[in-house]
């Protein structure tokens, strides 16, 4: 009967612990990273009666959470890959916003300063159409450098929002070595690891995963150890590192990430990826610098080839024209942890030929070496540094003076401070140089075939201003007098090739005849001559990048590509989100709670709970009828 | 599988986030109109659209300088025509001139006349347009193109460049022409060659300028008629120095050929009178017309002076003719560009309307399209939403208790 009894106890005892993990599953039910529990009960075997065993009830032997590593696993990993896109396609809708807009672009502004370039070339003498042209280059520099700036802006909330990831790295990592150390102290040998502590610390690590890629190694002494990145330490059993941003050794504007160690905060922006500081990087280094970057190159193109223009042409006082913009100087960085002081200075030498690549120059102690600074690939230079013969790669002129010590380098960015830096020059609307610099005609009566193109002044400041004629002495010999019949230049006639003079040049063809003449005129009067404004409006459709590219073409690839790696983003997003479903589908199918498993769990302990009850009332009813026939 | 409650409220809500966020898409097209707002929307659209976009301006500013081609080339062809006007005024005047019954003051009274029509030449070929710029100034619209010297000379002030504007990809048109072009560039004579009485004639015999009848036979020199006679005449090249003529006989008004030309000449040359023909040069309108009102003030008393007159007034309304069939020619080569404008205004005009399509069709909503897109999205966020509301409302418990 004391059988009987225990045995039931032992059920009663062990159905409430299971109707106590029930309700606590229920009561959890909402709870961000908790696993449902359930008891693992054992039948406690009972003495050997004769060739009869009858078990002598029940014992908990555990309440066990119920937990896939593998799946939890998953989670982890799909939830900083979901962030790492998430936050780079929201950053990059903005630059996509700002730039790719299909109404009112970077194009836009361009196609309207031609047209006002063709209509001075319309009218060549209207000052109101001269006006226009100087008001749309300023809207355009100010278009330019209103997108440069929100692209500057972009950088200061990416530089804000990894400082403000960093501490939050920082703050989580303190608060996994702190519950490691609940956990380690709560997990003596034979004892069982609360689970809520454990899910507490699971949580933390998925929450970790959203700022960036996250691994962890399990510990034999229950604590975990949790590497973020490639591989950088973050928190190792009870100690945590704290995660920072410092400023870039080259460019103080950009933040880089450290982490502390024993031996101080080192740089760590490129191990890490993952999560939103993940996606904050990369937008900065594969949309925001390029967008910048590519800006910069188009308003160096186009100011260099309009001040180009400007000059070939003559303005309408009749005077050689100026340069049209300015833009701002090859940005030369030095590391801060350069030991020499030599001053690196950095020219374009030809904005055709300058891409819109970063640099990293580079001195061993001996040599100086570029290298691009996103792919690490040697740039040639030639030349040796020095101001007469510099170092020229690119497009640009490096003059390094002496001084550097070995390990030295400089970040060289030939276009990132251009827009910064642009600005109209001309202010008066009569500098526009519409007009051609000479006027050049056969002489009528000519008899030979000959033909003279509308020449050039490829060198203003040795044009030696005036009316010339070149006439033939015979057919293959030339001379060239001035107004007042000096010969200041003569020569052998050869078809096609250039006549140079005075600062002046001229191409014939044709078989001119022996006394042919062709009248060169200074063009100064010619106010009304359209022709080089004409060739200035064509500049934009010109090959002039890379001999290769058209400004206009430019300005579409940027956009294109702008739009081609949001697009892609906006479609990994989503892609990666569903990848990050699943995965949390399967975690919670392991170990999230049902309401309905749980109310039918509930039903069948409490039904258990009241048959136990009922067999320790008829334990008790048979010791009465034991007692009573005794007694009787 | 189990379902965690929890991860399914999660995920229903999940969805009809991600649902709404579809059905506010598809929204915002319909209300704009715009499929492709920026780049991401779609990069390969986006970047035809720009460039269609640009070509669109392109052509626009073509239509711009296509008018501002239009107005000037229409001002020239009213200034052709209002100089062609006053060039047969003053040949009706030198008609006039020629009467014989005319006397010396008949003749200053019509050159006063013709003094005032130069004006009004001068006048017109000094033309400005709507910005100011000189009609025929070349380049130099700034420099008056045609000042008249202390002497009454006319010369010409301008350049000899044309001003072209670009009105589509690859034409351009040139906006006017040249001063020198339209005035100054005339033929002298017949176009072939001129003719002049010398000035110490002292017979009666004018003659006329002539005409070519077989230009292959015509050598380019300067030749004199000279009368050894008042019957006969010889003709020697005097550019070579041979004779090309020994001995013609002279009978007024008949025919001289030689070398594939021929002139005539009336009345009654003395001994030794000559006439002198050269090659044609050209010769400016303007110095015709002064050429003219000199011989018209020049006293005509004599048998001699008359003749010199009558030469005179014949070589002017040779040149007059000249000069009112080659503002002619101008006038027609701008009526030619002015149709060749109208041609390329309907040809980028319809350019334009298919640049126009081929954007909208990238860039504009399909409205058809879009709206049958929207009442899907709606049909759906409704069915997860009402899909929702319905399985939410399961529960165990609920059955348990009752």
């Amino acid at each position: 009967m004391s059988d009987m009894l225990n045995t039931s106890v032992s059920g009663l005892m062990a159905f409430q612990q299971e109707l106590d993990t029930t309700s606590n599953n229920i009561a959890n039910a909402s709870t961000p990273g908790y696993s449902r529990e359930s008891v693992n009960l054992v039948s406690v075997p009972g003495p050997q009666i004769g060739q009869l065993s009858i078990g002598n009830g029940v014992a908990v032997n555990s309440v066990q959470r119920i937990f896939n590593q593998t799946v939890a696993s998953q989670v982890v990993s799909a939830t900083s890959a979901y962030n790492q896109l998430n936050s780079f396609s929201s950053q990059a809708a903005q630059i996509d916003n700002l730039l790719g807009s299909t109404t009112n672009g970077l194009s836009t502004q361009l196609q309207s300063l031609v047209s006002a370039l063709q209509t001075v070339a319309n009218s060549p003498t209207a000052s109101a159409s001269r006006q226009a042209f100087l008001s749309q280059a300023q809207q355009l520099v100010s278009n330019l450098q209103s997108d440069d700036g929100s692209l500057q802006t972009l950088n200061l909330q990416a530089n804000t929002q990894m400082t403000s990831d960093a501490s939050q790295v920082t703050a989580l990592a303190q608060s996994i070595a702190t519950l490691n150390k609940q956990i380690m102290a709560d997990t003596s040998p034979s004892a069982q690891a609360p689970g809520s502590l454990l899910d507490q610390r699971n949580q933390l690590i998925n929450q970790l995963a959203t700022y960036a890629n996250v691994t962890t190694t399990q510990q034999s002494d229950g604590s975990v150890n949790v590497y973020i990145g490639s591989g950088q330490t973050l928190v190792t059993g009870t100690t945590a590192s704290s995660l920072s941003t410092i400023a870039n050794p080259y460019d103080p504007s950009e933040d880089d990430l450290a982490i502390s160690t024993p031996a101080g905060l080192t740089d760590v922006t490129a191990q890490i990826s993952g999560g939103t500081l993940g996606g904050t990087l990369q937008f900065r280094s594969q949309m925001l610098d390029p967008a910048r970057d590519g800006l910069g190159q188009i308003a160096l193109v186009l100011s260099s080839a309009v001040n180009t223009q400007n000059q070939a042409g003559l303005d309408q006082s009749g005077n050689p024209g100026q340069a049209v913009f300015a833009v701002g100087a090859v940005q030369v960085l030095p590391s801060s942890s350069n030991a020499g002081t030599p001053a690196v200075t950095a020219t374009v030498s030809d904005a055709n030929a300058v891409t819109a690549n970063n640099y990293i120059l580079r001195y061993d102690g001996t040599n100086w070496t570029l290298s691009n600074a996103s792919t690490g690939a040697p740039v040639t230079m030639t030349g040796n540094g020095s101001a007469g013969n510099p170092f020229s790669a690119d497009g640009m002129s490096l003059v390094v003076a002496a001084g550097a010590q070995a390990g030295d380098s400089y970040r060289i960015s030939p276009t990132r401070a251009a827009v910064a830096g642009m600005q109209v020059l001309l202010t008066d609307p009569s500098q526009l140089a519409a007009a051609a610099p000479l006027l050049t005609s056969a002489t009528t009566g000519n008899t030979g075939s000959g033909s003279i193109d509308a020449g050039s002044v490829p060198n203003p400041a040795t044009w030696v201003r005036g009316d010339y004629t070149l006439s033939f002495t015979a057919a293959a010999a030339y001379q060239i007098t001035n107004a007042v019949g000096t010969v200041v230049a003569n020569g052998a006639y050869t078809a096609g090739a250039p006549i140079n003079f005075n600062g002046m040049q001229v191409t014939l063809s044709g078989a001119p005849a022996t006394g042919d003449s062709f009248a060169i005129d200074d063009n100064a009067s010619g106010s009304g001559d359209n022709r080089n404004a004409v060739a200035m409006a064509g500049l934009l459709d010109q090959p002039l990048i890379g001999g290769n590219t058209s400004i206009n073409g430019a300005v579409n690839q940027l956009v294109t590509s702008i739009g081609i790696k949001t697009s892609q983003a906006q479609a990994g997003t989503t892609a990666q989100q569903a990848v990050l479903t699943d995965a949390s589908n399967a975690q919670q199918s392991v170990s999230g709670v049902n309401l309905d498993e749980e109310a039918a769990n509930l039903v069948q302990y409490q039904q258990a709970y009241q048959a136990a009850a009922e067999a320790i009332k008829v334990a008790s009813t048979l010791f009465q009828s034991v007692l009573s026939a005794v007694q009787s | 599988m189990r379902i965690s409650t929890a991860e399914f409220t999660s995920q229903a809500i999940l969805e009809i986030d991600n649902q709404s966020s579809a059905l506010q898409q598809t929204q915002n097209e319909l209300s704009t109109g715009v499929a492709v707002q920026t780049a991401a929307d779609n990069p390969v659209a986006a970047s035809q659209i720009v460039q269609l976009s640009q070509q669109q301006a392109q052509l626009s500013q073509y239509g711009t300088n296509l008018q501002s081609a239009q107005t000037r080339l229409t001002l020239e062809e009213s200034s052709l025509s209002s100089a062609t006007n006053t060039l047969q005024s003053i040949r009706d005047l030198a008609v006039q001139a020629g009467n014989a019954t005319l006397n010396d003051s008949n003749r200053a009274q019509i050159a006063t006349q013709i003094q005032t029509q130069i004006q009004a030449l001068l006048g017109t070929a000094n033309t400005k347009d709507s910005n100011g710029e000189y009609l025929f100034a070349g380049y130099a619209t700034q420099t008056q193109p045609f000042a008249t010297d202390s002497g009454g000379n006319v010369s010409y002030q301008g350049d000899a460049g044309t001003r072209l504007i670009q009105v589509s990809a690859n034409q351009s048109v040139a906006d006017s022409d040249t001063g020198a072009t339209a005035f100054m560039n005339v033929p002298a004579g017949n176009g072939t060659f001129t003719t002049a009485a010398n000035a110490g004639n002292s017979g009666s015999g004018a003659i006329d300028s002539g005409s070519v009848t077989d230009l292959t036979q015509w050598t380019p020199d300067n030749y004199a008629l000279t009368f050894t006679s008042p019957t006969t005449y010889q003709i020697t090249d005097a550019t070579t120095g041979t004779t090309v003529v020994a001995n013609g006989s002279y009978s007024s008004g008949a025919e001289i050929q030689f070398q594939g030309v021929q002139v005539s000449v009336s009345g009654t040359p003395a001994a030794g009178d000559s006439f002198s023909i050269a090659p044609s040069s050209n010769q400016s309108m303007f110095a015709t017309l002064t050429q003219l009102t000199q011989a018209l003030t020049q006293p005509a008393d004599s048998a001699a002076s008359k003749a010199q007159l009558a030469t005179s007034i014949g070589n002017a309304l040779t040149n007059l003719d000249q000069g009112i069939s080659h503002l002619s020619t101008v006038s027609a080569s701008v009526g030619a560009r002015l149709n060749m404008l109208t041609a390329q205004s309907t040809i980028n005009t319809s350019t334009s309307t298919t640049l126009a399509t081929q954007q909208s069709n990238l860039q504009n909503v399909d409205y058809a399209s879009a709206t049958a897109t929207l009442s899907q999205q709606m049909v759906s966020l409704q069915a997860a939403e009402q899909s929702y509301a319905a399985i939410a409302q399961l529960s165990l418990f609920k059955f348990l208790s009752s």
